[in-house]
């Protein structure tokens, strides 16, 4: 009956995770593949500071990523939402940095941060500084601001589509009732968005944990993240299966995160009321 | 670059109106990109009519990576460091010395590389080489002062840039703490000091770049003052004119690396078409045309004699001997040394 179906997601999300999986527990010998069951690299990987240097800083910048992108994004989603004419217009304009590809927009916030690059050259010119300024790029900084651009949009069309559902009766309920507009928001729009937030949040947060192409853009020495060191157990040090572990433990780190970023968000949502 | 197009314009007229074989595109190559170039391989085209089909990998890991998960190809473009990895991983086969037609033309000293002739076989024609060496702006740093253990002076902090590549890191701190000549095979102690000497400049260090690039440019604007690159980023800084050189002093510190063609075990090509491009690939008139328009040194003697001899001065190769007797070689590393350097290196750059 839901044969077809259950082949067709098994084939591409159950097997490919359980070759994964088998890889985490096999290890590696210099071009040879051993296939003997070991908890070996899961031991290896718990053990090394580096790893868990890395995980955690891989978390903490996804976590700004998705603060600032968030708390950036509400206004602008309440502004289309509540206060636009011209919906589409505006819907339409955010989209546009998604026209082009998401390396470009890359390359665009290093050219802009850039040692000779747009910032550096406008403050030269205007006589604010006498050197170029380096903090702006290569390190964590750079990669926060490069992933809050990229993913704005993803921020926003969620928490836009919360704010369209409201019932426009009972803002002007809480209105006849006494509160102020500010109240109105804090006790009526707000909480009715929170699902719009969380679902804004783990869009953003689950797939910038696992970034590799911005940290090591713009990164510098300062912000690789956990990515960088499963592709180079992928890459040149061609250990596959210690490259899969890290990929697990980078996968349930973010499942642990994401629920609690859920349990949190939704009793929250509950308490402003 | 414009002597370039005039020979590809060239070759491809020649390519309409020949009357030679088809079937020159049946012959693979897994290769770096760039070398489909046909003015590298001009008698093949002349015999095949056209030139092979190119298939491209960004490096060698990848394309490591790549053909053992079984992408198959007639030949492939490693340099001789990765040779004994992929002759362990049944990845090649042999080559025929006596089908090669240029091979006694080759500089005596590329023969003798390690990783060209394994256990009495021949798995490598070697095509190009060229230099890893240390790159400073010479408006910035005068010829008397720069060093290798400049890299670690505190006055250049955020001033330098260094491979994001464990085996080219360690070949510069390996140079750097006298331990040049082990590198291969540094003992704890020897293998303790060059990760100490690469901790040492990690703070001066402004990003480890993975695209040429990316050095290029910070060494153009000045927002790097010294890099440990290749041959190819002199060459650009020459071609645009910025003030800057590779350290050429042996004594000071300097690598070298050899690259060249394999013939994979997947191949699927009659032999003799395999051989015709190889012999293509090594002519004195191919070596030449490299030399020339991309500024790489050839494998063979005799391209070196019939080039411009301003512009081989120019690019720092008119002494070959003396960086293939005194440089650092970028040679196999035996296989637990490089897991650890590459393990190292990881843990220097997150700053442990």
């Amino acid at each position: 009956m839901s044969a077809p179906a259950t082949l067709y997601v098994g084939f591409l999300v159950a097997a490919p995770l359980a070759i994964l999986i088998a890889y985490s527990f096999w290890t590696q010998t210099y071009v040879t593949l051993d296939k003997t069951l070991t908890l070996q690299n899961y031991r290896d990987a718990l053990a090394d500071p580096l790893v868990r240097h890395l995980l955690l800083r891989s978390i903490m910048i996804a976590g700004a990523v998705t603060a600032v992108t968030v708390a950036t994004a509400y206004p602008i989603a309440y502004f289309i939402a509540m206060k636009a004419n011209k919906k589409t217009i505006w819907l339409l304009l955010i989209t546009i940095p998604f026209w082009s590809s998401y390396l470009l927009r890359v390359f665009a916030w290093k050219l802009i941060l850039g040692f000779n690059g747009v910032m550096n050259s406008a403050l030269l010119w205007m006589g604010l500084i006498d050197e170029p300024l380096t903090f702006l790029l290569y390190n964590e900084f750079a990669v926060v601001l490069t992933l809050a651009h990229a993913w704005a949009p993803f921020a926003i069309l969620p928490i836009y589509v919360s704010l369209q559902k409201i019932d426009p009766s009972l803002l002007e309920a809480a209105t006849d009732l006494g509160n102020s507009k500010f109240q109105a928001f804090r006790r009526v729009t707000l909480p009715l968005t929170i699902p719009g937030i969380i679902a804004a949040c783990l869009i953003i947060f689950i797939p910038t944990v696992g970034d590799y192409v911005t940290p090591s853009l713009v990164g510098g020495s300062d912000g690789k993240m956990i990515a960088n060191l499963i592709q180079v157990q992928f890459g040149a040090a061609n250990n596959w299966p210690l490259g899969a572990t890290l990929s697990l433990m980078a996968m349930l780190s973010v499942g642990f995160v994401a629920i609690v970023l859920v349990i949190t968000g939704t009793a929250l949502g509950k308490r402003i009321r | 670059m414009k002597m370039q197009t005039l020979t590809a314009f060239a070759i491809t007229t020649a390519l309409c109106t020949g009357t030679a074989n088809a079937g020159g595109a049946d012959l693979t190559v897994f290769d770096w990109s760039g070398y489909e170039d046909p003015g590298f391989f001009g008698t093949y085209v002349e015999k095949h009519g056209e030139s092979p089909t190119y298939s491209y990998f960004g490096s060698v890991e990848e394309a490591f990576t790549k053909l053992t998960s079984g992408f198959g190809a007639d030949l492939a473009h490693p340099c001789s460091d990765a040779v004994r990895k992929w002759v362990a991983a049944d990845l090649i086969q042999p080559l025929d010395e006596s089908k090669l037609t240029n091979w006694a033309a080759l500089l005596p000293e590329i023969k003798e590389v390690d990783g060209i002739v394994i256990d009495g076989n021949l798995y490598m024609l070697p095509f190009e080489w060229g230099n890893t060496g240390l790159i400073y702006r010479t408006d910035k740093i005068a010829d008397d002062q720069v060093s290798i253990q400049l890299l670690a002076d505190p006055a250049y902090a955020g001033k330098i840039a260094i491979p994001d590549a464990a085996s080219s890191a360690y070949a510069l701190a390996s140079l750097a703490t006298g331990n040049g000549a082990d590198y291969t095979n540094l003992s704890d102690e020897q293998f303790q000091q060059a990760s100490d000497f690469l901790r040492s400049i990690h703070p001066n260090v402004r990003f480890y770049w993975s695209d040429a690039g990316q050095l290029d440019q910070a060494m153009t604007s000045g927002e790097i003052e010294m890099g440990w690159a290749w041959n190819q980023s002199e060459l650009n800084l020459i071609w645009n004119e910025v003030p800057a050189k590779m350290m050429r002093d042996i004594d000071k510190g300097i690598a070298t690396w050899v690259c060249g063609y394999v013939h994979l075990k997947s191949s699927t090509t009659p032999e003799d078409q395999i051989y015709d491009l190889l012999n293509a690939l090594t002519e004195p008139a191919s070596g030449q045309y490299i030399i020339e328009n991309w500024g790489y040194p050839h494998s063979n003697a005799e391209a070196f004699e019939i080039s411009d001899q301003a512009t081989i001065e120019a690019y720092g190769f008119d002494d070959p001997k003396a960086f293939f007797d005194g440089s650092l070689f970028f040679d196999a590393v035996n296989p637990e040394l490089e897991a650890k350097m590459l393990s190292e290196f990881e843990r220097i750059k997150a700053g442990f």
